[in-house]
């Protein structure tokens, strides 16, 4: 009777399902073939990166010859001697001195020139601030009312524009006490707006921020933006500004100048911003000729569109002869194991090309390195989240901006070679300030996520997806066969009990909820990730300690989490009733990871979309972690060769997915072992959160609690 | 800082006030674009919601991530409501604004207390609690429901003979579990978060569901009425409605009772079979189908259906009459003018779709739903409130604006039949679907519309999975209940063999 009673209600399943049943049959298989591949694909990256190409026709650069001329460079000159001879002996009155001698140059170009005034942010703390608008902060006033900045603002009112849109130049400066660097940048910055007040061509606006850079070259440029985009309504946006106006007045030297009355203390606005150039002049000098470094990464991993690198590289290579770099990890290009890989690529390709003489594939290895070196550095610099400089601030506002960071050749103290500086950094900016003057729609063409191997060569999204979606493609896989294995282990011991009838036919009315046994590991996932959540709060709490080392904070965050977690096993570490019956069943563990192993599958997919290079960063901690991860008392029951490396490999990967522990290996890997300690950690995980970064939330919210569970599995009494 | 919000939100500001504002500032900063008015999808059309949307987005009041978080449409957001009832206030049509399109019944309830406010506390304040309420009395209308499902369930269950087998495990109360889902569930939060007017719709359902399962026909009609009237699509719930007063709550197949019965007859007199069934005891056997509370019901919807349209005639007088109230709420419903981005999948499809193709598909679409209501009511008529809970999982996935209330409600109802789904399959998938697609969605709005790096196909690819998951869970559940129907037959077929062995 129970044999006709259990072979009823099964059907032949779905084309799809018995699909799904063939992968989760060969997991195993599937998810070392899919992980070595997804490895194998990342290190191809640099191989198939694709050379940039300017795609939107509109931008044509290069093609107008440059009009930046001596008398401009002179001008420039002029102004920083000026400048250099306002030294006063308190920072302050020099300060104010300055912003009134600039006012006054740009007032003579006659264009309109503005003060504003801004308050540093204090480190905040704001993990929601992926999602929430960039202005939310202005509300909350935190200021201080004495410690304030003051930008200098120049705007040209374009003589063939309608005023809707405008370009934004900006020069970091210390009024106070400026380095020659900053010097240098401002009379570049100057020379291309003195000739652009004077040019007929343009359509757009230009608005020259000279950021006050007294807090870093961020905060000013952050705050300035912040105000230009919340237009006040009444007097409401200005709310916050007054407050402290007792405290400020910029015209107190001079009340009865005349060009004093044509400044306004209000921000002057133009309109939407189609780009934005940072400039800024290296203060170190390179050895043998000019060169340009290029600083993209806002935060979040958010790159500028990749037309403006392209027409930024196109000009600074074809017209002004510099020398273009992006940043890179230096201490990759001596590496050995690199360089056999890239000499294994080089020699697959030449064997590729034998082959086929059509199949491009394959560069140097010398390139290889390189471009592997500058990979890794984009995609750390995008995993941290935080902007690498100031153009980070316009990204949060949709409008595409790049840092250039020129550097002179040695010797700039000779004049003339100083003015021929002036003269290629000037005409650089003027040709990308023409070529954006071109655009008759923001920048759309081109890509916005990609990873950049070397100024001219690019990976797009399309391509660095494949790695990670190799990565993260067995978790599911795995998932599902778990879970299937973990239901069916225990239905088989029940199915051999049920003689009498009666308990089967209370299997049969189907009030055991086997298919719902998932709900208590789902349940204590659940709890390890609101143990994350909490966690990843701790740090705010912490940072309030005042007189505290990074060492005992990150002591204090550790026993806080312990305790927080033992408390939280504890208060709800109890078993869900229906769940009950599964509790000492073999298969719980199984259950367990399978339902971790689809946290971290989600967690990380989210990821990929918010910041890749973290998501993918993660992935190659975190996979073989959860995908490997069974309990230790199995395997030391079992004690053959298997079980042992899988026993040892497991603790190996556990260590090395802890966040710390991971940290200092790739420290160690990337600067050498000198004298890292837990401080240092606990720094960097602070500037993460002081930043907003979306990094920290994911170690906090996805990683640890999967590695907590992980640790839970391998721990696991089955 | 309040006070100034509120001059700026303030329902007394006339169209001319906000004109005021605008003129005064320069030139320059009216062309300022904020980065979130750049793109063309998301523009509010009206001044004073594009103000108030505006001002909600920068001061992030109730919740930071409300706006990016969920893309509620806007037939069923409170400040539209808010804009009605400003409208009004100005006394022209609540429709005059383009972003109004609900009942004006609504307005009337809801409008003045958009404008109520308690100094220091958050606008909306008071509406937002009185969605809390609806919440809470959804949640114990479901609560009673359950009951009332369990019940009929033993009952019949007993009468089968199967209680014995049965009692072995404990039944979990369905009610309390469904209770629970409804309120827990982070759907049905946000929806409250959002100040989405579908905690109400989404009570006005729940009401005819309970009113038809204890047989009140009176609040059944009523209910049934108003959720017709506040969003359309729950008019489909009536051949639900009907058959659960006509023939009570779910129940096992009547085939299974016929049987029982003719076997117990067969058992006394073994050559006549063809017995009619009213000669078993009755007791044991579900009652049959009651024409007379059909007709009571009818009567009360038609009561009820007048007296609203009455109501709202009188309330639209001014603007239209009726007529143009029909255009404008069901007309805006039916021919999905309003694209922006929504969970469902409809605003895509029709953005894309030639004008000259957009009356064929439309129809289409919209046939969808009515193809599916018959051989659903042939096949579970036995299970009238789980064949409610299908009828509304497929309208909250082919509707015109479907937004997460929807779900919530539907998730809400799926608790009610624990016992009988017990054995689904793929829950867990499913589950990490929904979980997963909640958490990508806003992702990708926000990749689209705040960032500006990705586009539509992105947030279009979470909506298209999030209408796979609801498939899958309809399917998945429907096939659960049939299953599950097959093992009490099944068993009641055995414990008839072990009867006469």
């Amino acid at each position: 009777m129970a044999e006709t009673e259990t072979d009823i209600p099964k059907m032949k399943p779905r084309p799809i399902v018995r699909l799904g049943l063939f992968l989760m049959s060969h997991s195993l298989l599937a998810s070392i073939v899919c992980c070595s591949a997804g490895v194998l694909a990342l290190l191809l990256l640099p191989v198939l990166a694709k050379n940039t190409y300017i795609s939107e026709n509109a931008l044509m650069p290069g093609s107008a010859n440059p009009m930046l001329s001596n008398q401009d460079i002179v001008q420039a000159n002029k102004l920083a001697e000026d400048l250099s001879d306002l030294d006063f002996k308190s920072a302050e009155t020099a300060g104010i001195q300055r912003r009134r001698l600039i006012a006054q140059y740009i007032s003579n170009l006659g264009a309109e020139a503005s003060y504003h005034k801004f308050h540093p942010p204090m480190n905040r703390f704001h993990p929601l601030h992926f999602f929430a608008t960039p202005d939310s902060e202005m509300i909350e006033g935190s200021t201080n009312c004495s410690i304030y900045g003051v930008n200098m603002v120049g705007i040209i009112r374009a003589p063939r524009g309608d005023g809707k849109e405008a370009i934004v130049l900006v020069t970091p400066y210390n009024f106070g006490r400026s380095s020659q660097g900053e010097t240098l940048s401002l009379s570049i910055a100057f020379s291309v707006f003195s000739l652009l007040t004077r040019v007929t061509w343009l359509a757009k606006d230009i608005i020259w921020l000279v950021a006050d850079a007294q807090f870093g070259e961020y905060p000013p440029v952050a705050a300035w933006l912040r105000d230009y985009h919340t237009p006040a309504f009444g007097s409401f946006g200005t709310l916050g500004a007054e407050m402290c106006c007792k405290t400020y007045n910029i015209y107190e030297l001079e009340q009865d100048s005349i060009e004093q009355r044509n400044l306004t203390d209000g921000l002057k606005r133009a309109g939407t911003m189609a780009a934005a150039l940072v400039i800024n002049v290296a203060d170190k000098n390179e050895p043998f000729e000019d060169s340009l470094g290029m600083y993209v990464e806002a935060s979040n991993g958010q790159m500028p569109n990749l037309d403006l690198i392209n027409i930024v590289n196109y000009l600074a290579v074809h017209r002004q002869g510099l020398r273009v770099k992006v940043e890179k990890f230096w201490s990759l290009l001596g590496s050995k194991w690199l360089k056999i890989l890239g000499e294994v690529f080089e020699s697959l390709g030449e064997v590729a090309k034998s082959l086929n003489p059509q199949w491009k594939f394959g560069i140097p290895a010398a390139d290889y390195v390189e471009g592997t070196a500058t990979l890794v550095s984009s995609l750390y610099y995008q995993a941290l989240g935080i902007p690498t400089g100031a153009h980070g601030a316009f990204r949060d506002f949709q409008v595409d901006a790049i840092t250039l960071e020129i550097s002179p050749r040695v010797s700039s103290t000779n004049k003339g070679r100083r003015n021929e500086f002036l003269l290629r950094g000037g005409r650089l900016i003027e040709g990308v300030i023409r070529s954006v003057n071109n655009l008759l729609e923001k920048f759309h063409q081109s890509f916005f996520l990609y990873l950049l191997t070397s100024p001219s060569k690019f990976v797009s999204v399309g391509v660095y997806m494949i790695p990670f979606a190799l990565l993260v493609a067995p978790l599911p896989l795995v998932a599902a066969s778990l879970y299937a294995d973990g239901n069916s282990k225990n239905l088989s011991p029940q199915n051999g009990k049920s003689t009498s009838s009666t308990t089967v036919a209370a299997d049969e009315l189907g009030i055991t909820f086997r298919s719902w046994k998932w709900l208590n590991a789902a349940r204590k996932v659940f709890v390890v990730h609101v143990w994350g959540a909490i966690v990843s709060l701790l740090p705010y709490f912490i940072s309030q300690i005042p007189d505290c080392s990074p060492e005992y904070r990150f002591g204090i965050w550790v026993i806080f989490s312990l305790l927080v977690l033992l408390i939280l096993y504890f208060i709800l570490g109890f078993q869900l009733p229906l769940a009950q019956v599964s509790r000492y069943e073999k298969g719980e563990w199984a259950i367990l990871k399978s339902v971790t192993i689809s946290a971290v599958f989600i967690g990380l997919c989210l990821m990929s979309v918010i910041n890749f290079a973290t998501a993918e960063i993660g992935a190659l901690l975190m996979v073989p972690t959860c995908l490997l991860a069974c309990p230790l008392k199995l395997d030391t029951e079992a004690c053959n060769l298997k079980s042992v490396t899988r026993m040892v490999t497991n603790l190996v990967l556990v260590t090395l997915s802890f966040p710390p522990v991971a940290f200092f290996v790739l420290k160690g890997v990337v600067e050498g072992h000198d004298g890292s300690n837990v401080g240092d950690f606990w720094i960097w995980v602070e500037s993460l959160w002081a930043w907003n970064s979306a990094t920290y939330l994911y170690m906090g919210m996805v990683h640890l609690p999967c590695w907590v569970l992980c640790l839970h599995v391998l721990l696991h009494s089955c | 800082m309040h006070g100034e919000e509120q001059k700026v939100l303030g329902m007394d500001d006339s169209i001319s006030d906000f004109e005021a504002h605008f003129d005064l500032f320069p030139k320059e900063a009216q062309s300022i674009h904020s980065p979130r008015s750049l793109d063309s999808s998301h523009q509010p059309s009206s001044p004073y919601v594009s103000n108030t949307v505006y001002l909600s987005n920068k001061l992030n009041f109730q919740f930071p991530v409300s706006d990016s978080l969920l893309n509620f449409p806007n037939v069923c957001l409170l400040t539209v409501v808010a804009e009605g009832y400003w409208l009004k206030q100005q006394s022209m049509s609540p429709y005059a604004g383009s972003m109004y399109h609900g009942s004006p019944l609504l307005l009337s309830v809801l409008g003045p207390l958009t404008v109520k406010r308690i100094e220091g506390q958050p606008d909306h304040l008071l509406c937002s609690l009185l969605l809390v309420l609806a919440d809470i009395i959804s949640a114990i209308l479901i609560r009673a429901t359950g009951k009332i499902l369990q019940m009929a369930y033993r009952q019949s269950l007993d009468s089968l003979n199967l209680l014995q087998a049965s009692k072995s495990s404990d039944f979990l109360s369905s009610g309390d579990v469904a209770a629970l889902v409804y309120l827990w569930n982070p759907l049905t939060i946000v929806a409250c978060v959002a100040q989405s007017t579908s905690p109400i719709e989404n009570l006005a359902i729940i009401l005819s569901l309970f009113g038809a399962c204890k047989r009140l026909v009176p609040l059944a009609a009523f209910g049934w009425v108003v959720a017709t009237h506040l969003s359309l699509y729950p008019a489909i719930l009536i051949i639900p409605v009907i058959l659960l007063l006509g023939s009570g709550p779910d129940a096992p197949p009547r085939k299974l009772f016929l049987q029982r019965g003719c076997e117990k007859f067969g058992d006394s007199s073994s050559n006549d079979s063809h017995r009619p069934r009213m000669e078993v005891s009755p007791s044991k056997l579900p009652i049959a189908f009651s024409w007379r509370s059909l007709i009571h019901f009818l009567l009360w919807t038609s009561l009820w259906s007048v007296y609203v349209l009455f109501l709202c005639s009188v309330l639209v007088r001014p603007y239209g009459g009726l007529l143009e109230m029909f255009k404008r709420t069901y007309g805006f419903m039916l021919t999905v003018e309003d694209l922006s981005p929504n969970i469902g999948v409809l605003w895509y499809f029709f953005a894309e779709v030639f004008d000259f193709f957009r009356n064929f598909f439309l129809i289409v679409f919209h046939m969808n739903i009515l193809f599916m209501i018959i051989p659903l009511a042939i096949r579970l008529n036995h299970r009238p409130c789980f064949l409610a809970f299908v009828y509304i999982a497929l309208s909250s996935m082919l509707k015109s604006y479907p937004s997460v209330g929807d779900s919530a409600l539907c998730l809400g109802l799926l608790a009610l039949f624990v016992d009988q789904l017990a054995d689904m399959q793929f829950s867990f998938f499913l589950f990490c679907g929904y979980v997963g697609v909640s958490l990508l969605s806003p992702a990708m709005h926000n990749l689209w519309i705040w960032r500006g790096t990705g586009n539509a196909n992105f947030y279009f690819a979470t909506a298209m999975a999030y209408a796979c998951f609801q498939i899958i869970l309809v399917v998945e559940s429907v096939s659960a209940t049939l299953n599950h129907d097959r093992k009490l037959r099944k068993l009641s077929a055995s414990k008839l063999g072990d009867g006469k062995s």
